[in-house]
């Protein structure tokens, strides 16, 4: 998995290319403890290179939110393939998370 | 779909054991299975069956083993995932995606195998996870 990080207006986009599973969610946990760390309260995670995602990435994905959400920021998802967004939607957490279809409507209105 | 395939690996519970197994199983299922959408189903099933079995059943115990079978015949993969840990109570997994769940991070695995196979039954006390996938 490779991560790509931007600051496009004050939020903090991250592009991942790859797969969200066990193996590389701790790679993610620790660049999005970084980001509260940094009080990065804007969050977009680019889903548009993810091939893969499984409970643990979920998981990830939750806690995250959660942390941002803690600061007092936001956390918007975009760029879902097919086959994640059913995931997504299996577990219903297309209703927990702001799913965007691409990264310009994500970034709109972005308040943190 | 011509052809069977019939495997039987035995694990260390070493989480870093699960992607390289399962790669392996689904890398002999494509001879058989061709559809990309029906494998990354059958991949996801089985990874989070392991996952569970080592870090739940086995309580990430190294010594402690566990088996997995593939049976591929006709239109019909089987999986059965059985770990040497208690067992739980397969009659009281809690649903994620109700309301009051839906935030915690834990407790999906499960959930997505019973949402993506076609059947899913539970033996000794928890301890075997038996999954079937029809294939188109």
């Amino acid at each position: 998995m490779e991560i790509k990080e931007e600051i496009i207006e004050e939020v903090l986009v991250c592009s991942i290319n790859g797969e969200i599973n066990l193996d590389t969610s701790p790679h993610l946990r620790k660049l999005f403890d970084k980001a509260i760390h940094n009080k990065r309260k804007r969050v977009l995670v680019d889903f548009s290179g993810v091939t893969y995602i499984d409970s643990s990435g979920l998981a990830t994905l939750i806690e995250m939110m959660q942390k941002v959400n803690k600061i007092g920021g936001q956390m918007r998802l975009s760029n879902l393939s097919d086959k994640v967004r059913n995931i997504f939607e299996i577990t219903k957490l297309d209703k927990l998370f702001q799913i965007y279809p691409d990264r310009h409507r994500a970034l709109e209105n972005f308040i943190g | 779909m011509e052809g069977e395939v019939y495997l039987n690996y035995s694990i260390k519970s070493d989480l870093k054991l699960v992607q390289p197994t399962v790669a392996e199983i689904i890398g002999k299922l494509k001879r058989t299975v061709k559809k990309e959408t029906l494998l990354t189903d059958l991949r996801l099933c089985l990874e989070e069956a392991l996952i569970n079995a080592i870090k739940h059943g086995n309580q990430q115990k190294r010594e402690l083993e566990v088996n997995i079978e593939v049976k591929q015949r006709g239109r019909r993969v089987e999986f059965r995932v059985s770990d040497k840990g208690k067992g739980f109570d397969t009659t009281n997994i809690p649903d994620p995606t109700e309301k009051n769940n839906l935030q915690r991070p834990s407790g999906r695995g499960i959930f997505l195998i019973k949402k993506i196979m076609d059947e899913v039954r539970f033996f000794d006390g928890g301890r075997t996870i038996f999954m079937l996938k029809y294939l188109d």
